[in-house]
């Protein structure tokens, strides 16, 4: 039988086929319980690379990897395509680095600065919306090319995405067909993790098991390393198992300057700072003063933030019910 | 005499359209404001459902803009789970409602929230993308668009459709493969109230808010929409909804602020 493709979104999209994602995950995702604590510099190191997929889990508010973001700016990482599924002042930060050429846009964010960018044709989007997106990631997670679904059909969102729309053999009506994603690398910010990346997190989780199945590389921030019985205490709440991650990292405010459940709150002022950018000389004051002046994280907080601001986002976060 | 602006009109009209005891999947911003009132004064057992994962919150007042998945959004939620669930909840049809805004709408209520301009490639004015809305538009049973009423919004055919309204270049949302019974249910603005035609699935002006004529609200639009035979007159916001929505949920004024100030003797 043949089925018929109705109509054909014209984008390009990243694409592997699903049996070579699993031969990646059989030959080079370790399941050793080996300690894969390590710091920012040497998890973007070893495990981004120039011309990346990248892709991360939540919004730049709230739980996002953002010490790892301010990481791989200051490597200078180049030409990487980022997947914007629901994003606010990251794209615009990693844009103002250079590190991004393309963007599969669910809801890109945060400012003048991004949006010229895209006006003027200097960062290449791909037309996506937040759910197909997700369900792509799905796909990926599941070890299938593609996934059916009836977002975007009919719209120009579909046009400018890669999508298909063929006629559904069961229904005899139309379905979309979304591509599977499965990027290179993950960054997922969490409350919680082990030294070998058993993960969880508190909070809606937007898509952090999807992510982190189907990337090839992981790399976890973690306000708090715990001990591994703690997972085997609440099994329920395990997002992530150890075995799809590639390194660990210790990073206390690692979402700042977005928040983290039950840890702190978002800093407004910083982020009206970010958002306000609209040049290119403001965009590089501030990346030299935020991000390329400062060894690492830890001096960025120390140096940059400092110990009342972040005394003042604890408090304000109070640990409201249902976050413990 | 009574003064309020436009925003906090086109709130307290689209609050008082939700029904209790129903499934509501909410967009970020205006439609919070619009949700919590409701849940405050009309509809107390409405669950509110958030792209990002989170159902059924009590969410913490005042509003605060910020924190889209953090605590005060998320306050006393039934589940915490992942995006592609919330969706799956939408495609699955249990969600009843969806509230949405828009940069742009045409006349069968097809949405753009992507792009200003002729050349996608160098668009005038580049927006957010879809984020969810492409979502909460295919999928909840029944669609409610809150927008501000100004001349260039209402287009003939937007400059890119973001999310399906009833008919997107003369095809059906069935035939394109939406689910059936499904799309744009009304469309609330700063001045009025709109529902969509049963047979042609034109927007349909069926509402003005008091103070307002229906050739002002017509005039105030890129194309002539269709008029009901009988347009009522649309009360403004009781003394109940402004002090519940000035004092208890946006005391900072965010979103309530924005907009013209109307006086009404």
């Amino acid at each position: 039988m043949q089925i018929e493709i109705l109509d054909r979104g014209e984008a390009e999209f990243h694409f592997i086929d699903p049996d070579d994602f699993r031969e990646f995950v059989r030959d080079k995702k370790t399941r050793d319980w080996k300690d894969k604590l390590m710091e920012e510099k040497e998890a973007v190191k070893k495990f981004v690379k120039d011309g990346d997929y990248l892709a991360y889990d939540f919004s730049s508010l709230t739980r996002g990897p953002q010490s790892l973001i301010r990481e791989i700016i200051r490597q200078r990482k180049k030409k990487l395509w980022i997947c914007a599924k629901f994003t606010l002042l990251e794209s615009a930060l990693l844009a103002g680095g250079g590190c991004v050429e393309k963007i599969d846009v669910g809801f890109l964010g945060f400012g003048e600065y991004i949006a010229r960018k895209v006006e003027n044709g200097e960062v290449k989007v791909y037309d996506w919306s937040n759910g197909s997106i997700t369900y792509r990631l799905l796909a990926g997670a599941m070890g299938i090319p593609f996934i059916p679904a009836r977002d975007l059909l009919g719209t120009d969102t579909f046009k400018k995405s890669g999508a298909l729309a063929i006629r559904d053999p069961f229904t005899n009506k139309p379905v979309a067909l979304l591509p599977a994603l499965n990027p290179d690398v993950a960054l997922i910010h969490v409350q919680e993790a082990d030294i070998y990346g058993n993960a969880r997190v508190y909070g809606p989780t937007v898509a952090t098991l999807e992510t982190a199945m189907a990337s090839k590389r992981v790399i976890i921030s973690a306000e708090r390393i715990v001990e591994t019985i703690e997972f085997r205490k609440e099994p329920n709440m395990t997002i992530i198992p150890y075995y799809l991650v590639d390194a660990v990292v210790h990073a206390p405010f690692g979402a700042y300057p977005g928040g983290t459940q039950g840890y702190y709150e978002m800093d407004a002022e910083h982020y009206l700072k970010v958002s306000s950018i609209k040049t290119e000389e403001e965009m590089q004051k501030y990346l030299e003063e935020y991000v390329y002046s400062v060894d690492n994280h830890e001096e960025f907080l120390e140096k940059r933030v400092g110990m009342k601001k972040l005394k003042e986002l604890v408090r304000k976060a109070e640990i409201l019910e249902g976050f413990r | 005499m009574k003064e309020f602006t436009d925003t906090e009109f086109m709130i307290c009209q689209a609050a008082r359209l939700l029904e209790d005891n129903k499934t509501v999947f909410v967009g970020w911003g205006m439609p919070q404001v619009v949700a919590l009132l409701a849940e405050r004064l009309y509809t107390p057992n409405i669950t509110q459902i958030f792209e990002f994962g989170a159902v059924g919150p009590q969410s913490r007042l005042p509003f605060l803009r910020g924190t889209m998945g953090g605590p005060q959004n998320t306050y006393r939620s039934l589940q915490w789970c992942s995006m592609a669930l919330a969706f799956s909840y939408a495609q699955a049809g249990y969600i009843d409602y969806g509230m949405l805004g828009a940069a742009q709408i045409d006349r069968y209520g097809n949405i753009n929230s992507t792009m200003i301009g002729e050349d996608y490639e160098r668009p005038k004015k580049r927006f957010p993308g879809s984020g969810g809305g492409n979502e909460v538009a295919s999928y909840c049973w029944k669609t409610i668009i809150v927008m501000s009423h100004e001349k260039r919004r209402f287009v003939e055919r937007c400059d890119f459709i973001t999310s399906p309204g009833h008919i997107i270049d003369g095809k059906s949302r069935e035939e394109l493969g939406l689910p059936r019974n499904t799309g744009p249910w009304r469309v609330i603005t700063s001045k009025a109230m709109f529902d969509f035609d049963e047979k042609t699935k034109e927007l349909r002006l069926i509402g003005v808010l008091k103070g307002f004529t229906v050739e002002e609200v017509v005039e105030d639009m890129g194309f002539k929409p269709k008029v009901a035979d009988e347009v009522v007159e649309l009360d403004p916001p009781t003394e109940e909804e402004l002090r519940v929505l000035r004092e208890e949920i946006d005391p900072y004024g965010l979103i309530i602020k924005k907009g013209r100030v109307i006086k009404l003797d």
